[in-house]
């Protein structure tokens, strides 16, 4: 199985992956079209531990030299963890979105079942990009 | 109908990631931007600049004809000689910001920008009456090419071209890989370069004849993402960002551009004058921002509480790591280099101080 295997993806290029089978929660990252489509990145910014935030709703801001754009959650969720190596080495989601390039975790707080069953598997979202 | 240049297949065979802008299917990047801005600051980089517009200007009255439309004194420009200018409308704010080359005797060729060439012709056209002069529009007959870094000279001489003697901001009659063209050492960046303006036809052959020979050096194609950073570290204004119809060249920095001694009337200069002489209302600055964020064309600019600005053009600076912008301020005394304004970035404010322009040293002065 590769990391791409395990993936959910949204229609505005999120992903998010399950954190162990037990854990409940997830980690939220960009795919490799939407680092691609950014170009160089150089600006992150988070949200804290603890915020809560609806399926759609804007969490993290990300600019590259040309353009800032806003980051939305794939599923409802309270934020549990920040990836902060990430917000001091922006430039490293160049090299990798998935494995180190998570931005957050989250635990969910809506009907998980039913958001998720509304995100594409990343060979659907590949798909949807063609 | 989306443009494409004569190498606009060249591009996408490189892998250049494609955009829209200003009506052509322009490179934005082939690479990455900040590998191509640091290429162009280290060795030499080549762009294809050939949306931009070429108009040729003759005829007995030529020189009358541009000396009413532009502030700059066309009458003292010399033979293969070029001048920036500005196309003020009648209240002195710019359609376009242009270069003015003298080609021969009531004879001259202007360069200016892909988005305003339609908003030029007309406004030209209109200030032609009761004068002997032929506006001739050649834009899709021509390429330009942009040979920019510090070996870009080093790259031109060893295509065969003997520069000997060409100083920045001079035109020639050249001939490179035997090619006729008119080379230009002008360029967007604030480095020593040239451009070349090439006949369509030809425009091929040159752009694969320079990546050859410029190997040694590590040439790269650059695209227009790293020509807005370029630019915009070297303080030059870019046309719809830094400068539009309700800005002057003095509002906008350019009093140095404008001489205070031209006798002949030209379209503005009541006001552009008027500016010089008693100090404007805004003027244009230049941004370090002193935390990580970047402030954007568009985002407002407040001082001691009080909303007093906007910018106009930001970015991260490749050469300097730091996030600059250029934007316009009230004209406080208080709003001096060495001041901290605040910018509202997502709804908060982040410090930014004013600095000098140009942000990084220019090295075109020849």
């Amino acid at each position: 199985m590769s990391f791409t295997d395990e993936i959910l993806c949204t229609k505005s290029h999120e992903y998010i992956t399950k954190q162990g089978a037990n854990s409940g929660e997830y980690a939220i990252g960009l795919t490799d079209y939407a680092i691609d489509q950014l170009g160089d990145i150089v600006f992150l910014e988070l949200p804290e531990i603890g915020d809560k935030f609806e399926k759609g709703s804007a969490f993290a801001n990300i600019e590259s030299v040309k353009a800032a754009s806003e980051i939305y959650m794939p599923i409802s969720g309270e934020i549990t963890e920040v990836n902060t190596a990430l917000v001091d080495a922006p430039e490293s989601l160049n090299e990798d979105c998935w494995g180190n390039g998570w931005l957050v975790k989250i635990r969910p707080t809506a009907d998980e079942k039913t958001e998720t069953s509304e995100l594409l598997t990343y060979t659907d979202y590949k798909e949807e990009l063609e | 109908m989306v443009k494409e240049t004569y190498l606009h297949d060249k591009h996408v065979k490189l892998g250049a990631k494609m955009v829209d802008f200003a009506g052509w299917h322009m490179p934005v990047q082939y690479t990455s931007i900040i590998d191509e801005h640091k290429t162009v600051r280290e060795t030499v980089g080549l762009f294809d600049v050939s949306h931009m517009g070429e108009v040729f200007i003759s005829g007995k009255d030529a020189t009358k004809f541009l000396n009413k439309i532009v502030p700059q004194d066309i009458a003292k420009l010399d033979y293969e000689k070029a001048v920036y200018c500005q196309l003020p409308n009648l209240n002195g704010g710019l359609i376009d910001d242009l270069i003015i080359y003298k080609l021969g005797i009531e004879y001259y060729l202007v360069i200016c920008n892909a988005s305003r060439i339609d908003e030029d012709l007309n406004w030209i056209v209109r200030n032609k009456r009761g004068l002997d002069v032929k506006i001739d529009n050649q834009s899709h007959n021509y390429s330009l090419l942009a040979v920019q870094g510090p070996k870009a000279i080093d790259l031109v001489k060893k295509m065969g071209y003997d520069i000997e003697g060409q100083k920045s901001f001079t035109i020639k009659p050249a001939v490179i890989e035997g090619i006729k063209l008119l080379a230009s050492r002008t360029g967007y960046t604030g480095e020593d370069g040239f451009e070349l303006l090439v006949e369509n036809e030809y425009s091929e052959f040159l752009w694969d004849k320079i990546l050859e020979k410029g190997q040694e050096y590590g040439i790269k194609p650059i695209g227009l993402g790293a020509r807005d950073t370029l630019r915009l570290e070297a303080a030059l204004h870019l046309y719809g960002n830094d400068l539009d119809e309700n800005t002057t060249p003095i509002e906008a920095g350019l009093s140095w551009s404008v001489p205070k001694d031209k006798k002949v009337d030209y379209n503005g200069k009541n006001v552009i004058l008027q500016q010089a002489l008693n100090g404007v209302e805004k003027k244009l600055v230049g941004l370090v921002m002193l935390d990580k964020n970047i402030a954007r064309h568009g985002y407002d600019i407040y001082f001691k509480g009080e909303k007093v600005g906007i910018v106009t053009s930001g970015c991260v600076s490749p050469s300097t790591g730091k996030n600059i912008a250029l934007a316009y301020v009230k004209n406080n005394k208080e709003i001096c280099i060495g001041a901290t304004v605040q910018v509202m970035i997502r709804e908060k404010l982040h410090d930014a101080q004013i600095v000098k322009r140009p942000f990084v040293e220019k090295r075109n002065h020849v």
